[in-house]
């Protein structure tokens, strides 16, 4: 059968439990189990071409962008481990199906673990890297489903969570340490990494790459200190304890390293990371699996020190080991895995797993005595069991291993952790089995029928056969599966019972001693160890976690707390830190140009905007004086421009800055006088050195541009050149804007126009709300002027309407050879309207409007439009400008473009608009019904004729 | 020419005619009466326009002397932020019926801020790139304080805008540093100054303030800030949008400006984008990990996954920009089957964003948990998830570029990242019982949930759908 199919097996499988629980139970399982036994038939199939020593591949080609192909390979230690995963599987099916219940449901149960099989069986079948990933993360997902599978139990949770954080962690270690090895090899091939050990072991990526993937390992496999989570996870079922706490994910990490050793293995860093990691787990695992009172709980300890043993023996690098590695996981999964439905069967029973509520049950429960005690016998390492030739092994090569220098410390350690092996495996035995029957069991403690027993009942009898008859049951598959883990010739070596009388055979002697020594004085050792103060793992975990959590709400709430003044400040150290970084790295040509000589009126300039702006910031908070201040801050902004020879500039600039500060009087008009006070004097120091240092940033990077020429000609060349020529007038600035873009300014009067629509309708909609009567009811922070329409304003505004009216004209028509235009002119003329609004109030103005302001701005786009439309008469492109000289009796030759048309719709727009909006906005501040009994017009007489009334 | 010119451009024409005649559609005929006709013809519209670009033909199409760039870059981000956008516009009808948001303007303005999307990433001029960019903010500063009674939505769109329009000027300022060191604003123009000059100091600084405009809209750290708020703000179906579309749009209209425009100047913003990145990767895992907001907390996943997205960038080769758009493609697929999630949590009528409302969650709609549990797997990068594979591919385009330690830094960001994704599975799976979530979830909304979840985790088996092949495809346009 193709490896394929093997793989994929499960997962297809995976749906009928599902479908099939509706015809029954025992479909399901049957099923289920059929799904299995076929997998394991295919295996089958190709296993006597294994053990021939040949290697069975299946290659397909998946992502070939990624170099991920879907290879898979059977050789050996795959052989080994699917025909566990499978067989173990197999059993667990059969057990599961008596040990849930009525009220599970079996259906999903049986799909996830026929996910988890498929998983187990992708990594230990997978040629490629990427693959074992993919399939090492999913043995992850398909895990938590199974331990979540009883989530209504709080400790079944809490152990969950705990095992997704550590494995999960430790499964992107893992990417990471085998992206890593893929990098230095150049494939992700588990073939050709194989191949290449000199290459991985002499990078400089090796020690990374080992770490990151020894985490991935150790968390998986539970090894010292990611133990902690192992016990917690046994809340979950026990079939799921079984199979995969004992027999096959908390292998997947032995897995990888045994899968690896031929490339990692060998150095020092190896030697002392995985060898002592192991030795410190199996001897920490076996000191508290003594003291654990919970079945399940004792157990899982003891698969730690026992997963700790083999990791020591991969750790220590000699081919000898690494066939004692391979038995013992062998012998482990045999005895451990009977073990736990032992452990279940008891629970079922007798309703607790407490082993201080058990004890005496050797008559109650015959047939699960007998099975616990040889199981438990043969983790104990008692001759002829399977446990006992592999721990014989195991201590054997612990004899001769120097560790640092020192030739004891590592055969005592080992004889120790041994010994109370020995003793918890004794304790299993007897402190629930043996001794008096008791009275007060939570139920009546009885056999389970043969469904239940035969999985483990089958699992003893195979460690008893592979203890008597060792060579011939597992001989040639721990040769060939422990040729693939050295990858060369194997070593000599000798399944058998009897060795004579060797170290390893005393140290097993003293081991077991002890352990009957230990078990004897289990009461009072128990006490010492409950009063002994040790670390909770998972106290220390929460510990961690939620010191993490509160390091990233500190960092966040810091940085993040909602205040925009500081993320502008944040967003503003970063552009400077980065623009200094550019200022600094980027090259620059010399300074090639003089400075121009300071005069006394520039500098005075100067001083007066340092100085105004200075008082801006300082007197901020009293919002007429700041304005007041804007204004001069602006007016000599405009003055230099024009100093600089940019009259167009100066003029915008000037007659915008009129209009922006009579629409900042009439927002005052609404605002109380001063502002609230808001900073904090730290605040104000951060605001103060930011603004100082942008602005010196800015300055500097301005000086930098300026003493140098431009790199690119200049593009005012081309406009100084064809100003006159091509759009007829000698104002550049203003050709540009009626001619050369004239498209653009076409589009800006428009938006402009919308704008000020916007805006009107804005106030419609606002002002047809309950707002009016908050605007009209509102209290000032200073009393109104007794006069709201002085006489002087009154007659100052009246005589200079038709002056600013004329200036405007005369600004317009120069527009196109002298400095000016209809953009300016618009402005000016608006500026005269809005003195009139202003000195008069709003009644009074718009009573005497004869046309609205939305037609003048439709006016004027419309003018601008139909004049580019005139182009299309002479055929020319829209907005092509044409002039021609007019002479006229009794004046000089003059000039007429169509662009002093288009400038016409220019002034018409930016008239309209300007007074649109000044004419909604003023609106907010409208009270029609305060002073407008007077008539606003000038008549001297009209206090007397109101005196006159009163009487 | 003029005609040559329109035909390049139609779709983004169509669109904006679309929206401008949906305006007036609406305005005149009866306002949020249509708003429902209105937001289903959209999400027609965008649909059948992504269609369209799909099946254009092959090549590069250039419009407007450059300005205007229809190549198989565009297409791919286009088609990929257009169906972006007509998923989330469908998804979003049910929350706004639900919440009183049905107004006709939701779908005007994604209709505008996609031809603004579409724009930013056809654009082959600072100019276009400009009003594209502009079109599509504007249009989300008025999405993300949509829900005007809301004191934190109006806050966190005045809060987007003020720095946005900051953002903006920054972008402009380092626009015509460009402008005035290299003489033109296209970016084929620039791009051959530069090979000839090299790069100068200011031009240096024109390149570094633009990258802080974009890096604003992508919402990488340290500019970073307006994202948590405005996330959190809006109401639900913004945010969804805002993670999706926007983002790719974003992080498109970047790789073409940098590699387009500032093709020779790689070892130059190398830098600065492996700083933009590495800062993206770490604060949005780290902060994320305090968070008790769901959509807070997916603010931070989006600063940290546009990092990851900008390891692709960094690379500054054809293999990365590949990773770019496979990740992208991979993360609106994500976001998508996250907020239609989202948009359902709800208690009594009420939305809840609570994180901790998903306890139990397994136990309650074990259907739905189980697909949050992929996604969040897949926003973690584990596999075999499609997350997984994207993160892949940026990490190694890292690695093939020299950049060995920035891929280190990704994967250790990842690591720390995964932790709060992971929590949210643990919650679900293996948390304390709380009152139940009710909300009921339309049927669109499950489909959307299973089709996204079952992508992601069956897509790395069927050759990504293809999507690896369109993103080499499309970023080998931008190198040649």
């Amino acid at each position: 059968m193709s490896l394929f199919l093997i793989a994929a097996l499960p997962f297809l499988g995976a749906l009928l439990p599902g479908l099939l629980i509706r015809a029954g139970r025992d479909a399901c399982a049957i099923v289920t189990g059929s799904v299995t036994l076929l997998a394991l038939i295919g295996l089958g199939v190709n296993a006597p071409a294994v053990l021939r020593g040949e290697i069975v591949t299946a290659r397909i080609d998946w992502i070939p962008g990624l170099g991920l192909n879907a290879n898979f390979f059977l050789d050996g230690l795959g052989l080994l481990f699917a025909g566990m995963i499978l067989g173990i599987g197999l059993l667990v099916i059969i057990y599961a199906r008596y040990y849930l219940s009525r009220n599970d449901a079996m259906g999903r149960f049986y799909t996830f673990l026929l996910l988890f099989q498929g998983a187990m069986v992708g990594i230990v079948l997978s040629d490629n890297v990427l693959m074992l990933l993919v399939f090492w993360e999913l043995t992850s997902l398909s895990s938590f489903l199974l331990i979540g599978y009883w989530n209504h139990l709080p400790e079944g949770r809490q152990g969950a969570r705990m095992a997704l954080a550590v494995t999960g962690a430790g499964g992107l270690a893992l990417i990471g340490g085998m992206l890593m090895l893929g990098n230095i090899v150049g494939s992700y091939d588990l073939s050709v990494i194989l191949e290449s050990k000199d290459v991985i072991q002499s990078s400089p990526l090796y020690l990374p790459a080992l770490i990151l993937i020894l985490l991935g390992c150790f968390t998986k496999s539970a090894q010292f200190p990611f133990h902690f989570w192992l016990p917690h996870a046994m809340a979950a079922p026990t079939p799921v304890s079984a199979y995969l706490h004992s027999a096959t994910m908390v292998k997947a990490g032995l897995f990888l390293m045994a899968r690896m050793w031929p490339v990692l293995s060998g150095t020092e860093a190896w030697f002392y990371i995985v060898a002592t990691t192991g030795l410190i787990t199996m001897v920490v695992g076996a000191v508290i699996a003594l003291f654990k009172d919970d079945l399940k709980g004792l157990l899982a300890f003891s698969t730690v020190s026992h997963l700790g043993l083999i990791t020591m023996l991969l750790g220590f690098g000699t081919p000898i080991a690494a066939v004692a590695a391979v038995f013992h996981i062998i012998n482990h999964a045999t005895f451990k895995a009977a073990l736990f439905m032992t452990a279940g069967i008891i629970d079922h029973g007798a309703h607790t797993r407490d082993i201080k509520r058990l004890g005496g049950l050797r008559t109650l429960m015959p047939v699960t005595f007998v099975i616990a005690t040889v199981a438990s016998l043969s983790m104990a390492g008692i001759p002829p069991l399977n446990g006992f030739l592999s721990k014989e092994m195991m201590l054997e090569e612990a004899a001769h291993t120097v560790w640092a220098g020192s030739h004891w410390l590592l055969p005592v350690l080992a004889c120790l952790g041994a010994l109370f092996s020995a003793a918890y495996s004794f304790r299993y035995i007897s402190h629930v089995f043996l001794g008096p029957k008791r009275e007060d069991y939570p139920a009546t403690p009885h056999d389970p029928g043969i469904g239940m027993w035969i999985a483990p009942g089958l699992l003893v009898v195979l460690a008893i056969l592979i203890g008597l008859f060792p060579k011939t049951i597992v001989g040639t598959l721990v040769a060939i599966a422990s040729g693939s883990v050295i990858g060369g010739d194997l070593p000599y070596y000798s399944l058998k019972l009897w060795h004579g009388v060797n170290p390893a055979l005393i140290m097993s002697g003293i081991a077991v001693a002890g352990g009957l020594v230990l078990l004897w004085l289990h009461g009072s050792l128990d006490k010492l160890w409950n009063a002994l103060p040790r670390p909770e793992a998972k106290r220390i975990f929460d510990i961690v976690i939620s010191g993490l959590t509160t390091l990233a709400r500190f960092f966040t709430e810091r940085t993040h707390n909602g205040s925009f003044a500081r993320y502008a400040a944040i967003f503003f150290v970063f552009v400077f830190g980065l623009g200094y970084y550019a200022y600094q790295s980027g090259t620059m040509v010399a300074a090639d140009r003089t400075m121009l000589d300071a005069s006394p009126v520039a500098i005075a300039g100067w001083v007066c905007l340092i100085v105004s702006t200075l008082c801006v910031v300082t007197f901020h908070r009293n919002r007429l004086l700041a304005l007041v201040l804007i204004g001069v801050t602006g007016l000599i902004v405009s003055m230099s421009f024009n100093y600089l020879s940019a009259p167009d500039l100066a003029l915008t600039q000037i007659s915008v800055e009129a209009v922006t500060i009579i629409l900042l009087l009439l927002a005052l008009n609404l605002m109380p006088k001063e502002t609230p006070v808001e900073l904090r004097s730290g605040r104000k120091l951060r605001d103060a050195v930011l603004s100082i240092g942008g602005g010196l940033g800015v300055g500097a990077l301005i000086y930098a541009m300026m003493m140098r020429d431009l790199v690119q000609p200049s593009i005012s060349e081309f406009h100084i050149a064809n100003s006159y020529s091509g759009g007829g007038g000698t104002n550049v600035v203003n050709v540009i804007l009626v001619d050369f873009r004239g498209f653009d300014t076409f589009g800006e009067i428009i938006v402009l126009g919308i704008a000020a629509i916007v805006i009107y309708a804005l106030t419609e909609s606002i002002l047809s709300t309950g707002i009016r009567g908050q605007l009209l009811n509102r209290k000032p922070d200073f009393p109104i002027a007794g006069d709201a329409h002085p006489m002087m304003m009154v007659v100052a505004t009246r005589v200079m309407m038709p002056i600013a009216l004329m200036v405007a004209a005369y600004i317009f028509f120069r527009g196109h050879n002298l400095p000016g235009g209809g953009f300016i002119a618009g402005l000016i003329a608006a500026i005269a309207l809005i003195m009139q609004y202003m000195a008069s109030g709003f009644s009074w103005a718009s009573a005497r409007q004869r046309f609205p302001y939305h037609g003048i701005i439709g006016a004027g786009v419309l003018v601008a439009a139909l004049t580019g439309m005139g182009a299309w008469l002479n055929e020319m492109p829209f907005l092509t400008s044409a002039f021609s000289y007019v002479y006229l009796p009794g004046l000089h030759k003059f000039e007429l473009a169509t662009a002093a048309l288009f400038d016409l719709g220019v002034f018409l727009a930016v008239f309209g608009a300007v007074l649109l909006a000044l004419e909604s906005l003023s609106r907010y501040a409208w009270q029609p019904d305060d002073a407008t009994e007077h008539a606003m017009d000038i008549n001297p007489a009209r206090d007397t004729a109101v005196v006159e009334e009163g009487k | 020419m003029l005609s040559e010119n329109l035909t390049i451009v139609l779709p983004e024409l169509l669109l904006a005619g679309y929206a401008m005649a949906a305006l007036m559609f609406g305005v005149f005929m009866g306002k949020d009466r249509q708003a429902e006709l209105i937001l289903y013809g959209t999400v027609v519209v965008l649909a059948v326009l992504a269609l369209m670009i799909g099946v254009r033909p092959e090549g590069t199409h250039v419009a407007f002397n450059g300005a205007f760039v229809d190549d198989g870059f565009s297409r791919f981000a286009k088609v990929t932020l257009l169906l972006g956008s007509a998923v989330m516009l469908l998804l979003s009808r049910e929350y706004l019926k639900r919440h009183d948001l049905m107004k006709f303007e939701f779908p005007v303005l994604i209709a505008l801020a996609s031809v603004g999307m579409m724009m930013m990433v056809s654009a082959g001029d600072l100019m276009s790139l400009y009003m594209g960019l502009e079109l599509q903010s504007l249009a989300l500063y008025v999405v993300a304080a949509f829900r005007r009674d809301s004191l934190r939505s109006t806050e966190a769109g005045l809060k987007y805008f003020v720095l946005g329009a900051l953002s903006s000027g920054l972008l402009l300022y380092g626009a015509s540093f460009v402008y005035g060191y290299t003489g033109t604003t296209v970016f084929s123009g620039i791009s051959a100054v530069i090979v000839e000059e090299g790069v100068s100091m200011g031009l240096l600084i024109g390149l570094v303030f633009m990258t802080t405009g974009l890096a604003f809209k992508i919402s990488a750290a340290p500019f970073h800030m307006w994202t948590p708020d405005v996330y959190e703000g809006s109401p639900t179906p913004v945010t969804a949008f805002f993670a999706t579309a926007p983002k790719v749009a974003a992080a498109g209209m970047f790789a073409r400006v940098m590699l387009d425009g500032f093709g020779g100047a790689v070892a130059d913003w190398q830098q600065i984008l492996t700083f933009l990145a590495i800062l993206s990767m770490f604060i949005g895992s780290i902060a994320a990990i305090g968070q008790t907001n769901i959509k807070r907390l997916m603010a931070y996943s989006s600063i940290g996954h546009m990092g990851f997205a900008l390891v692709g960038l960094a690379a500054g080769t054809q293999a990365g920009v590949a990773a770019l758009l496979i990740y992208l493609a991979v993360y609106v697929v994500m976001n998508v089957g996250t907020f239609t999630f989202i948009l359902n949590m709800e208690r009594d009528g009420r939305p809840i964003t609570d994180i901790s409302a998903l306890n139990q969650y397994s136990s309650v709609a074990p259907g739905r948990a189980f697909a949050l549990a992929i996604l969040m797997f897949s926003l973690a990068g584990i596999p075999p998830m499609l997350g997984f594979f994207s993160k892949y591919y940026v990490f190694s385009a890292a690695v093939d570029a020299g950049l060995i330690w920035l891929a280190v830094l990704g994967v250790v960001a990842s690591v720390i990242g995964a932790f709060y994704y992971l929590r949210i599975i643990k919650l679900m799976y293996f948390g304390e019982e709380v009152d139940p979530l009710t909300g009921r979830m339309p049927v669109t909304h499950r489909v959307a949930l299973a089709l996204s979840s079952a992508a992601l985790l069956l897509g790395a088996f069927v050759q990504m759908f293809g999507v690896e092949a369109l993103a080499t495809q499309a970023a080998a346009s931008l190198f040649n």
